[in-house]
């Protein structure tokens, strides 16, 4: 689930971008250092999209260097355990499949796949029934619901499952 | 955090910070970062060199599971659903699966059958209609 959500960071910037355009350029700093990092705690940070308040500077002993405590709002990603979502196939495999939403990966493992669903090598490998009414491959959209996270220092991972009341390849109405 | 271990977006329990904190649907999401995305396009030549793997991701995501996409629906949605007591979270996961029965909307949020807010098959049968007329007049 995306969030809009405010946090803090403590900036340090060097002497030499002090000036009017200080604020300028603490806020691009932020924006460079800050968009793109993912935390276990806040989940991957999408976007800045705005300052809240940018707090006292102080000079740090021997270097020159000024630490601001920034508060900023921003767009968050963060996938939760029990949280169902949409997404789409990525890879196709023997073990299952993964999926992406938005920045986050998922992985089906085909013990999470209904059973009636049988995996098809080739050279598009997929998962389908055995009627062939319904296939999973390379990017098909997929509702799945997350069933673990795991949370490294720059990634998010996640284990999902299809195997579940109203989960599984999407209905489009537009190719249906 | 305290209480990771319980992590449960099914019964809620997604930790004090992000209860409290504004979701986003997709399509509100959508919203801001193309906006943002019209600003760097006006300040750079190549905008895409500018953004982060995860922004670009991102934006291709809410593009493409964005349900409403002009910003008045997007607004109504979000004015309709908040009429029913339902957690930010709750009204988030409603707006981006667009549940068409009563069963599957408490498939998709078991928590609004949970938590005792008197939320009847009734009041979210309705719910769900007024949702599909959006759809239907955007």
């Amino acid at each position: 689930m995306f969030f809009h959500i405010v946090l803090e960071r403590n900036m340090q910037l060097h002497p030499r971008y002090f000036g009017r355009n200080l604020r300028d350029n603490l806020v691009s700093k932020l924006m460079k250092d800050v968009e793109g990092t993912c935390s276990g705690r806040h989940g991957f940070v999408v976007a800045v999209t705005g300052i809240e308040n940018i707090g006292k500077g102080l000079i740090r002993d021997g270097t020159g260097f000024v630490t601001f405590p920034v508060k900023y709002q921003c767009v968050v990603f963060r996938p939760f355990k029990g949280e169902i979502l949409e997404a789409v196939v990525t890879m196709v495999n023997k073990m299952g499949f993964f999926a992406e939403a938005g920045p986050v990966q998922i992985f089906v493992s085909n013990h999470l796949i209904p059973d009636d669903m049988e995996f098809q090598s080739g050279d598009m490998p997929n998962y389908t029934t055995s009627d062939g009414s319904v296939k999973i491959q390379k990017d098909s959209e997929v509702r799945l619901k997350i069933i673990g996270t795991r949370v490294d220092a720059t990634e998010i991972f996640c284990i999902g499952t299809i195997k579940d009341d109203f989960l599984g390849v999407i209905n489009d109405p537009a190719t249906a | 955090m305290s209480g990771e271990e319980e992590e449960n977006a099914a019964e809620l329990k997604i930790g004090e910070e992000f209860l409290k904190a504004k979701c986003l649907m997709n399509c509100e999401v959508s919203l801001i970062l193309e906006h943002k995305y019209e600003q760097l396009q006006q300040t750079s030549d190549d905008p895409m060199n500018q953004v982060s793997q995860v922004f670009e991701k991102s934006l291709q995501y809410v593009k493409r599971f964005s349900r409403y996409k002009n910003p008045d629906a997007v607004r109504q949605v979000r004015e309709i659903l908040a009429r029913y007591q339902l957690a930010e979270f709750e009204l988030c996961v409603l707006g981006n699966l667009c549940p068409e029965t009563v069963e599957e909307a408490i498939a998709m949020v078991p928590s609004i059958k949970t938590r005792g807010r008197a939320q009847d098959d009734e009041a979210i049968e309705k719910m769900l209609n007024d949702l599909s007329l959006i759809k239907k007049f955007e």
